[in-house]
């Protein structure tokens, strides 16, 4: 048990990022590798950093309206993600369907099928609010693993 | 040999360009960015136009009897100031603010709304979005023996009627209604 607190407090120093593109014009994913490969914004300075395998990750960033072409895919890679996980809507797509909602092809908002906990809109946003986003649902996984109130 | 010792001794003297921003609050931001949405409520008419030229479908106008309310919901804004560009009013205005993460509860409050209240006009007592100030004396700057004050309060037909009357050299309507 003492172990396992342990591996919990020192997990919160090195959150993992997963990105899920739900069939985004690439502009928020354009931002996205922004805030983590440019030195001036840097996201690793909170220990994130973009893995590969959603096995691995703790913080998801969904971009894009939910195409519904890609909406069986997306809850099939976000199921796999293990608990607890932070996810993180970036943009307005995945949060309202922004310029596309309502239209043919749009199954979304994303929050219809899976639990959101932190929102950033904007078209794309800046990489500071991104950051700020990222901050934000660092904390939001630390209550989720019951180290913050 | 000697360019990369410049380079070198800049980069040591420039320190590390990485913005300390999360961990500190304040960062750049350039004076021209388009962040939220701003109503002023003083100049809004509730013409329709924002919300008609809106993209992404953010901007909702409902208007009443007594007034109507402006509604630009900050998660379906794309930014692209199509609604500055066509507010015949100037109304609409988009600051410099970009901090807009927030927690999945606050989904729908992160909004801004104004609500603008009628008044009815003085002569025929139905009720109207009184012109702003400052547009009056822009649309009366080559008359200035007009009183804004009174023509502030009369709906557009009863303006309408009034302009004609002074061109004719009658009295003013609300004269006319007091004797009554």
């Amino acid at each position: 048990m003492a172990f396992d607190d342990l591996l919990k407090k020192n997990s919160v120093r090195s959150p993992w990022l997963f990105r899920i593109n739900a069939g985004s014009c690439n502009g928020c994913d354009v931002e996205l590798a922004t805030t983590a490969l440019i030195p001036r914004y840097d996201v690793e300075r909170l220990g994130c950093r973009y893995c590969g395998s959603p096995r691995h990750a703790d913080i998801v960033l969904i971009t894009g309206p939910l195409t519904t072409r890609i909406r069986d895919q997306v809850l099939r890679v976000w199921n796999e993600i293990p608990e607890p996980k932070v996810t993180v809507a970036v943009g307005i797509c995945p949060i309202s369907g922004g310029v596309f909602r309502e239209g043919y092809s749009i199954d979304g908002p994303i929050d219809k099928y899976i639990p959101v906990d932190v929102n950033v809109p904007g078209c794309p946003p800046r990489p500071q609010a991104i950051l700020e986003a990222v901050a934000l649902g660092l904390k939001i996984w630390k209550q989720k693993l019951g180290l913050e109130a | 040999m000697a360019g990369f010792l410049k380079v070198l001794f800049r980069n040591l003297l420039q320190g590390p360009s990485t913005d300390p921003f999360p961990l500190v609050p304040e960062t750049f931001t350039p004076d021209r960015l388009r962040g939220k949405v701003v109503i002023n409520q003083d100049l809004c008419m509730g013409c329709g136009i924002c919300s008609y030229v809106c993209v992404a479908g953010a901007i909702n106008i409902e208007k009443r009897e007594d007034g109507h309310t402006i509604t630009v919901w900050h998660n379906s804004c794309c930014r692209c100031a199509a609604c500055r560009q066509y507010c015949p009013m100037h109304a609409i205005s988009l600051e410099p603010n970009w901090h807009s993460a927030h927690a999945e509860a606050d989904k729908y409050k992160v909004i801004e709304q104004k609500t603008i209240a009628y008044e009815p006009c003085s002569v025929c007592g139905k009720m109207i979005r009184p012109v702003p100030e400052a547009t009056l004396k822009k649309l009366y700057v080559h008359n200035d023996d007009v009183d804004l004050n009174h023509v502030r309060s009369l709906c557009p037909s009863c303006r309408q009627l009034e302009d004609a009357r002074r061109s004719a050299g009658l009295p003013p309507a609300a004269e006319k209604k007091a004797v009554e």
